[in-house]
């Protein structure tokens, strides 16, 4: 079944015909919990629409880097997609960058209450804003939140001394991890398990659904997982601004309705996918440790003044501390 | 739609359209005809298609390719190759074959190894009473062993593609490799018996040895390679890099074969090389895309699923399609275009990837001597003045002798999978 | 024309030998300063990006030189003007579509232009994309200077007959 039917293209919302969105993000994995997001946005906007709006979830099929993805929402070749903070800084907005600060958060209600709340609206006026409506962000994702996981367990920051750890290399992650006193390093994340198997590499960190996925707690430089929970992660859930604008008003609404619901399925995917995959790690014999993450955090706060004041989101970052 | 674009490929290609060209016209068209996918996807996707680090060890490999033939440092091992097989009746044939496999651990690529042992033994064997049809095929055929032995372009490309372990594919593929070597020789020692092919007197072991320490420089290059990747000491980029700046280093001031102002003329060779075969990878990506908005994988997973409920079938199915493909298409925009179509219904069938891997470089490989689209039988037929449709029914035992390997590895891959298993059990 | 364009594929072919030496030299620096210890963040991205350059500088001037693989056993069997003839039709396509890369290749190049890289934010994707209109805009130099040889072989052809 190849091109006939496709004439109802994503641009003709106008009239209120048929539309088709197409809706993709980064996972080839079926069982991420970003399928699962996407599949509920679908099953509301095809539902709710009676059918004149078609949703195609692409899982990795049409670009497995981010980078790719939000050229091709840009483009109008993607509808829907799904970004981390990391590589909306690409596109020269350095406000989203905020999110990916280390202990920014410390719990997922804090996450949910900040993200859903003000300074969520905030950051979703700056990305529609400094796009010139090329984005328009219409929820707020998690994928989980970061743990160490290496060679041994850490019990202080004094353990970390010297380890290599694979995580960013430049920015403000790639500083807080050096001023811990570790040593960050470029591995490809399919290379990881490799590297971590074969003393490439000391430590890494991550989210249970991710590395448990890939089984890295099974390797020699995996099995030591300690919860220093440094990044609750978020997700930018986007669609394009201005072809969103050509959509009729009840199209509109749909889509707003199924972004809704698209969140609450992926967190609750999420979270239950967490608990499932450290049970999962914890029965292959990968032992964890909790830790003390005060002098974690305090070694933090500097280090986000700083950013902040680059970005120049002060006032967010304020709103954020007294959210806790 | 999807018979149109088919019919416009066939055309394109028959007229003489470049063939990376035709895929990207075609990529161009069938994008023009999805409203809601804007044209300049095609530029943009042939630039993303070329932007990962694994596809930089393509020009990498064959520069090391390239420095070794320059450095003469194929005709070293030539002679060493001579030394150890040439006593054995059909001795120059047996030793084509062996340096092909020695090539083969430095080279990524097919090509470079036909050019640099044709080029001196084709004209040797058939001073020696060879019929220029046997040095054509033997020549050819037994440079498909360079994508095979690692290290390997076309498995860097699948590991890049379905994100398995570039370590392990190159474990994975020794054993075939020496299985296709193998086979090759035992069916040359019967025609050498037959045709009462010619063969050496036994070198002196002093000579034997003195031969020994000259290429051992040159052999250790594979060690360094397949070590260094293993060990995780460099990633697969790294060792292509490594292994071109050993080569240079050992024919510049070891064989002392190598001039500075040798390098321009061998970079600008790599380059073109390297050029023409990323140019049809990036086009490729571009069709890869408008292929996955059609979502095949999918398509091809529903087909095998409701009609085909077999592996083994599947499996033939992989090798019959391939063996097609490859006959006018390049390994690497061949994969770029069907392993994401293919990969979703192997995994459902419980092939792993390494081995799924496997296949489909060794049946590739294959594409290297079948015509139209065969380059190292081209190159080969062309060293020894011989037509394409002689050299091609020379070449038909040893493709017959590759897919029997091939067989054998699919249905068997614990025979490939044994001794990397035995080096290093987890990675499999 | 014939003159200009041997020497654009000059400067072209020295530009893609450049590109490649830079992406090799930095390599080495990457795998050096890794087993040192020493993280250096921009090599990944500045090797990715001269290598793509390196690559589509050397596709053109293999357009100039016609080593991109064709199969030309119909082009071969065809005998005097009927061949001229296919070869026009073929440079007439490559124009098209190289036409096509060097337009949109340009779109590209505008609409993301002030994208940045991500371990050197300071460099602009813009630099990288620009390699795509290069690329197609003197693909359809050479080809048109094919073009233009085989309307002049055709020419005379004809006087011939
Ligand atoms: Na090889
Ligand atoms: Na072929």
């Amino acid at each position: 079944g190849c091109g006939s039917d496709e004439s109802a293209g994503s641009g003709s919302g106008k009239d209120g015909g048929k539309i088709k969105i197409v809706a993709a993000h980064n996972q080839t994995d079926p069982d991420n919990p970003y399928q699962d997001g996407l599949l509920k946005f679908k099953e509301v906007v095809e539902s709710k629409s009676d059918g004149n709006i078609e949703l195609e979830v692409h899982a990795g099929t049409i670009g497995t880097e981010e980078s790719e993805l939000v050229e091709k929402l840009k483009l109008g070749a993607a509808d829907v997609v799904l970004v981390s903070p990391g590589f909306m800084t690409q596109t020269g907005i350095k406000e989203v960058d905020l999110f990916a600060l280390p202990y920014l958060f410390d719990s997922y209600d804090h996450w949910e209450q900040v993200v859903d709340g003000e300074v969520g609206d905030k950051m979703a006026k700056i990305i529609n804003e400094k796009s010139n409506n090329d984005f328009k962000l219409i929820g707020y994702w998690s994928a989980g939140v970061r743990h160490y996981y290496g060679k041994k367990p850490i019990n202080s920051m004094d353990d970390l001394k010297g380890l290599t750890i694979r995580t960013q290399t430049s920015g403000v992650v790639a500083d807080y991890w050096k001023q811990t006193g570790s040593v960050p390093t470029d591995v490809a994340w399919g290379e990881l398990y490799q590297a971590l198997q074969q003393d490439v590499v000391d430590s890494a960190e991550n989210a249970y659904p991710y590395f448990v996925q890939q089984n890295h707690h099974t390797t020699d430089n995996g099995k030591y997982i300690t919860e220093t929970g440094h990044d609750y992660t978020t997700r930018f859930l986007l669609v394009n601004g201005n072809k969103f604008d050509e959509y009729t008003e009840e199209q509109r609404q749909i889509i707003l309705d199924a972004a809704e619901a698209s969140v609450k399925a992926e967190r609750e995917a999420l979270y239950k996918q967490e608990d499932e995959a450290k049970q999962k790690a914890i029965d292959e014999g990968a032992k964890v440790n909790e830790i003390d993450r005060q002098p974690f955090i305090e070694l933090a706060k500097p280090l986000q003044d700083k950013a902040v004041k680059e970005m120049g989101v002060e006032d967010l970052l304020q709103k954020i501390r007294d959210a806790k | 739609m999807g018979f149109i674009l088919i019919s416009l490929f066939i055309i394109l290609m028959l007229i003489g359209i470049p063939i990376a060209f035709v895929i990207g016209i075609v990529a161009l068209l069938g994008i023009m005809n999805i409203p809601y996918i804007p044209e300049l996807t095609v530029p943009m996707k042939m630039l993303n298609g070329l932007d990962s680090f694994v596809l930089l060890a393509v020009p990498l490999f064959i520069l090391a390719a390239n420095l070794m033939n320059s450095g003469k440092i194929s005709e070293k091992l030539i002679e060493l190759s001579l030394a150890i097989v040439g006593p054995i009746r059909g001795g120059l044939a047996h030793a084509n074959i062996l340096v092909s496999m020695m090539f083969a651990g430095v080279s990524g690529a097919a090509q470079a190894d036909t050019a640099g042992v044709g080029k001196i033994l084709i004209p040797s064997m058939r001073k020696k009473g060879y019929d220029t049809e046997t040095a054509v095929a033997v020549t050819a055929a037994s440079s498909t062993i360079g994508v095979v032995i690692p290290p390997s372009i076309p498995m860097i490309i699948f590991a890049g593609l379905t994100n398995a372990s570039v370590g392990a594919l190159f474990l994975g593929g020794i054993v075939p490799g020496v299985l296709i070597g193998l086979a090759m020789m035992i069916f040359i020692y019967f025609m050498a018996i037959k045709n009462n092919y010619p063969r050496y007197t036994r070198a002196e072991l002093k000579k034997f040895l003195k031969l020994f320490v000259e290429s051992f420089p040159a052999l250790l290059t594979p060690v360094i390679i397949i070590g260094g990747i293993i060990s995780g000491f460099f990633t697969a980029t790294e060792a292509a890099a490594v292994a071109s700046l050993y080569t240079l280093l050992i024919s510049m001031f070891i064989y002392k074969t190598l001039k500075p102002r040798d390098i321009p003329k061998i970079l600008i060779d790599t380059l073109a090389l390297s050029s023409l075969s990323l140019f049809a990878l990036a086009a490729a990506s571009a069709l890869g895309e408008l292929m996955s908005y059609y979502q095949l994988g999918t398509v091809a997973q529903d087909f095998f699923s409701n009609h085909i409920g077999a592996k083994w079938v599947f499996i033939l199915i992989i090798i019959a399609f391939f063996l097609f493909i490859g006959t006018f298409m390049d390994a690497i925009p061949a994969m770029i275009l069907f392993v994401p179509v293919i990969l979703p219904t192997a995994l459902q069938f419980g092939i792993d990837p390494i081995h799924l891997g496997l296949i489909v470089v060794i049946t590739l490989a294959v594409g290297l001597v079948t015509p139209p689209y065969g380059l190292c039988l081209l190159l080969s037929a062309k060293i020894g003045n011989l037509s394409i449709e002689r050299s091609f029914a020379a070449v038909v035992p040893y493709i017959a002798i590759i897919i029997v390997v091939l067989l054998f590895i699919a249905f068997f891959p614990d025979v490939a999978f044994y001794i990397p298993k035995m080096i290093n059990p987890t990675l499999f | 024309m014939n003159r200009f364009v041997k020497e654009l594929e000059k400067v072209q072919l020295t530009l893609g030998v450049i590109f490649l030496s830079i992406f090799f030299i930095v390599i080495m620096i990457q795998i050096t300063t890794r087993h040192l210890g020493i993280p250096v963040i921009w090599t990944g991205e500045l090797a990715n990006y001269s290598f793509i350059w390196a690559i589509f500088m050397g596709a053109a001037v293999m357009v100039n030189r016609r080593e991109h693989f064709n199969f030309d056993f119909f082009l071969k069997r065809l005998k005097g003007k009927a061949r001229i003839l296919l070869s026009i039709f073929n440079d007439l396509v490559l124009i098209l579509f190289t036409i096509a890369i060097f337009y949109y290749g340009i779109q590209v190049v505008q609409k993301f232009w002030d994208y940045n890289w991500t371990a050197l934010p300071e460099m602009k994707m813009g630099y990288v994309w620009l390699s795509i209109p290069i690329m197609g805009g003197t693909m359809i130099i050479y080809t048109l200077s094919h073009l233009v040889n085989h309307v002049k072989s055709w020419k005379e052809k004809g006087a011939g007959e």
